[in-house]
């Protein structure tokens, strides 16, 4: 449950998710020799060793069995473009430390925004008070975590003045008009942040990471005989500000602008079922959301999840392979070390078609009697931990692609998905198809647009019938995944694969 | 008042000022919340934190940015806004931006609203571990030897804000918020484990129903779901739940922004004064509604809160217009965004209008979904009751309804009389007729 509160209040039109073009910012935030020596947060803020064990102690006083620190510096850039200028910039700084406690299952959560003692020791008391009995003892000596980088940088996003972000925005605006004449309004953005997180836990556990995270977006509006579509498109990931050339603004720009074009001849398919085929890379939002969300050992551990009886089963053909990764160099969901202290790493959830292992923190862990795959993660320092996806596909199969869409007969192609949601018990799912095509006598015919695509995750997942060899990772940087109010960034991957049958809501029949 | 705030804003405000900004607002957001849950009779989770936040914008030279931030150390937050004055220099000029016009900030309400509970220093924590607690045993209980698994959950909140700007506009309010359910997961055929919730809201302790309620209907919506199946496409009379209201009336409200209409990203931008739904259909939005989850006697931009007519007899009245968006469309501004918004109910039960169609389906929830604010154009799943005769027969899932609102909302055929008002929405059910609904 997400801090649910009241409404927003004030929240106004200009902060929508908001921070900061500017900042004084530590040294260390904005020079890379001091970037990657560990200590940010001792030298910073002087978080040192013997603070964090006085902290954790008080977290354990009454009796909790394991407490960690999150400590959390961020900072995120808006630069947003609109009416052909780029004329407003956001910025948000976020700072605190999270306090945890567990007991058994149960968790106590404190968190303060003021890194000194006096507040952290106080959080530390609301965590402690989920047990009640006596004191855990005192905190050892910490090891710190050496992980591999799967997102190394040369520059800080910091570090990248204003100056250098200005003509890469206006750069899309200027390539949507001149790529087709029915464009009327264009609006793009550079999104860049860099979260520093360190986390200390009562078992000895002391883990650094800095994690980047950006994207380039266009959204365009065409009109045509007095109609009007919108379409947009975003490429970006765990990347270096280098990474945005400008064949990046080119592949942004003509992507936004022909999803926009191609709706005009658009045509709604007839509703009912029929089989579906999933094109590569960004439908893996499909992978993620039917079959991925009930693989998080917190729903299965609870009973609330359709797989919760279901591992070493069959649940799919033996072509079928799926993996959650934490080590795709620059994957948008990929993490060196977890919000827990567990190092990032490649968890395969379906192998040869039978479900191998859930996606786990440490409490599921701990209630299996398994190790961690290292899924523990939270939005930030005022949420605790929960069992998250990160880059989530399949793996590459052994057909033609051409073959998968032959196979279908009559049905439809889907290219892009957008606001999928699933039921956790039941496993029914469904998603908006924004972008897609007819297919008939197994070709690729009309465009389609504004159908929902419906069908139940465990059922979808055992009616993939083909796989292909064309396997594609979602090179988008702006794939969030929302849980229990929580945000977390995700990637997700697919190869064009072929499901016998789903509910498609078009027009009657 | 909260002094301590209101300094910080003065001074944030003089620090722009002085780094050569020409106006700024500032915004600033405190709020003390206690979380609680519970699963298999014990605390699963508690949470309890005090957070405070800035909001600045800027205008500087004709140009505007803005930034927020929870790092509030004195000299940490002066080099911030002292930076970002300097960094606005660098974006590009926007005639539209600059502070309201404070003639509009005037005739802000002084009146009670309703919207801080007396009650709430008075609440303990074991009065907090009960509520969850009832919840969470009324929900078993209800759930009987169906039920897998319950997560019951509470919270209570304080929260304040302050508003200022560097024109005179000076505001401060504080609400409280109580809020509980539970989720509860049954088991039905096979693998398949519907969850049902319940969570209301309120803005006093006493404005919520007793915690067994609160429960038990969590466990009836969840064992509503037991069975459920698609049935075969059809074109049917549709009851849409009050609860299930404010995701369909979000795709006409999204339309209705200042910045969607001139972004050309609304379907209603050349609609006003015109019908676009049934005659049935009246939309209030009461920012000074007392006791309303919604209730603020300004908006974001500082604007004195107004009552208003937003739909009335189906025909489109006003649209939400901030101040930005207002001069650049060079419209009156209205308010930037919704507050509490009130369906004018109707005189029947739900009961009574299914005995009258005999066939259709009430729906309790939505799924997945899109609603494209630029065409109108909708298509979202369903799951609810199938009913016959009058009565529920059937739970239905994975259904699915499209149409384009301007269609949808002419066959609103009746406004029942059930408002839901644990929420700032405040809709009652609506009936449909004729409309789509896509199964097997």
């Amino acid at each position: 449950m997400d801090s649910i509160t009241r409404r927003s209040f004030l929240k106004t039109s200009a902060t929508v998710a908001a921070a900061a073009i500017a900042a004084s910012f530590p040294k260390a935030f904005v020079d890379l020799a001091h970037a990657e020596t560990p200590g940010y947060f001792e030298r910073e803020f002087g978080i040192t060793d013997a603070l964090s064990r006085r902290v954790l102690a008080r977290a354990i006083s009454k009796g909790g069995d394991y407490a960690d620190l999150y400590f959390e510096h961020s900072v995120a850039n808006y630069v947003i473009l609109e009416d052909g200028k780029v004329n407003r910039a956001y910025c948000d700084v976020g700072l605190g430390v999270g306090i945890r406690t567990v007991k058994g299952d149960q968790v106590g959560y404190g968190f303060t925004q003021e890194l000194n003692e006096k507040s952290m020791m106080a959080a530390a008391g609301t965590a402690a008070s989920i047990a009640s009995g006596s004191s855990g003892g005192p905190v050892g000596q910490f090891v710190d975590l050496k992980t591999e980088n799967y997102y190394p940088i040369k520059t800080l996003l910091t570090s990248v003045p204003l100056e250098s972000k200005l003509p890469i925005v206006q750069a899309v605006n200027d390539k949507c008009f001149s790529l087709s004449p029915l464009i009327v309004k264009v609006n793009a953005q550079f999104h860049d942040e860099q979260k520093r997180v360190l986390v200390v836990t009562s078992d000895g556990v002391k883990a650094e990471d800095l994690r980047p995270k950006n994207y380039l977006y266009a959204s365009v509006v065409a009109e045509k005989d007095g109609k009007r579509e919108r379409a947009g498109w975003n490429l970006g990931g765990r990347r270096e500000f280098s990474y945005y050339t400008p064949e990046i603004v080119d592949e942004v720009s003509k992507a936004a602008v022909e999803r926009a074009v191609v709706l005009f001849d658009a045509v709604q398919p007839p509703a009912g079922e029929m089989p579906v085929v999933l094109g590569p890379g960004v439908t893996g939002i499909l992978l993620h959301e039917a079959i991925g969300h009930g693989m998080e050992a917190d729903f299965n551990r609870k009973n609330m999840s359709t797989y919760s009886t279901m591992i070493g089963k069959k649940v799919a053909e033996p072509f079928v392979t799926i993996v959650d990764d934490a080590t795709i160099p620059g994957g948008l969901g990929s993490l060196n070390v977890d919000d827990e202290g567990i190092p990032g790493q490649r968890t395969v959830l379906v192998e040869n078609g039978i479900l191998t292992s859930y996606m786990h923190d440490r409490i599921s862990a701990r209630h299996y009697s398994l190790a961690s795959t290292g899924n523990g993660r939270r939005q930030s320092y005022q949420h605790y931990v929960q069992p998250r996806m990160r880059n989530t596909y399949m793996l590459a199969g052994p057909a033609a692609a051409a073959d998968v869409i032959k196979s279908a007969g009559m049905g439809i192609y889907v290219e892009d998905v957008s606001n999928g949601e699933v039921r956790i018990g039941e496993g029914d799912f469904a998603f908006y198809v924004s972008q897609g095509r007819m297919i008939e006598n197994g070709t690729l015919t009309a465009p389609i647009k504004d159908v929902n695509i419906m069908g139940n995750g465990p059922k979808m997942l055992q009616n993939v019938i083909m796989v292909a060899d064309d396997f594609a990772f979602s090179q988008g940087g702006a794939g969030y995944c929302g849980k229990g109010g929580q945000m977390v960034p995700v990637g997700f991957g697919l190869p064009t694969i072929l499901v016998k049958s789903l509910t498609v809501g078009g027009v009657k029949a | 008042m909260n002094k301590e705030m209101q300094d910080l804003a003065a001074s944030s405000i003089k620090t722009a000022l002085s780094a050569g900004a020409d106006a700024c607002r500032v915004g600033i957001d405190g709020q003390r919340f206690v979380q609680i849950s519970y699963r298999q009779r014990k605390a699963e989770n508690i949470k309890e934190a005090s957070t405070r936040g800035l909001n600045i914008e800027l205008y500087v030279n004709g140009r505007y940015s803005a930034q927020s931030t929870s790092d509030l150390r004195k000299d940490a937050l002066k080099d911030f806004i002292t930076n970002a004055v300097a960094m606005t220099r660098l974006l590009a000029e926007d005639p539209y931006r600059t502070l309201p016009d404070p003639k509009y900030y005037e005739g802000r309400s002084n009146a009670d609203l309703k919207i801080l509970d007396p009650d709430y220093a008075s609440l303990t924590p074991d009065e907090r571990h009960d509520i969850v607690r009832a919840v969470e045993d009324a929900c078993l209980t209800a759930g009987g030897d169906k039920v897998v698994a319950v997560i019951a959950m509470g919270q209570d909140t304080r929260a304040e804000s302050v508003l200022m700007a560097s024109n005179g506009l000076e505001a401060y309010a504080a609400a409280t918020s109580y809020f509980a359910g539970a989720r509860c997961t049954v088991q039905d055929e096979g693998d398949r484990r519907p969850m049902g919730y319940n969570f209301q809201a309120s803005v006093s302790r006493k404005g919520l129903p007793a915690p067994s309620e609160i429960g038990k209907a969590a466990a009836a919506r969840a064992l509503a779901m037991l069975g459920a199946k698609k049935i075969e496409t059809a074109t049917l009379p549709v009851i849409i739940e009050n609860l299930a209201v404010p995701s369909v009336l979000e795709g006409l409200l999204e339309a209705m922004t200042g910045r969607n209409i001139q972004q050309k990203q609304s379907f209603l931008a050349d609609k006003k004064g015109q019908k676009i739904a049934s005659e049935r259909l009246a939309l209030i939005d009461d920012p000074l509604l007392a006791g309303g989850l919604g209730t603020q006697p300004f908006d974001a931009d500082g604007f004195a809160a107004k009552k208003r007519t937003m739909i009335e007899a189906g025909v489109l009245k006003e649209f939400y217009v901030n101040w930005y968006y207002s001069r650049k469309l060079g419209w009156e501004p209205t308010t930037g965004s919704p507050s509490n918004l009130i369906i004018t109910p109707g005189k029947r039960s739900v009961n009574e209008i299914m005995k009258d169609l005999g066939r259709g389906i009430l729906v309790t929830g939505f799924i997945g979904g899109n609603s494209n604010s630029t065409t109108g154009d909708a298509s979202i799943g369903i799951f609810g009751q199938l009913f016959e005769n009058g009565e529920i027969a059937h739970a239905v899932s994975e259904m699915n309804i499209a149409d384009n609102h301007l269609k949808f909302w002419q066959k609103l055929a009746e406004v029942a009389n059930d408002p839901w008002v644990y929420d700032s929405n405040r809709t009652p059910s609506l009936v449909f007729t004729d409309v789509v609904v896509a199964g097997v």
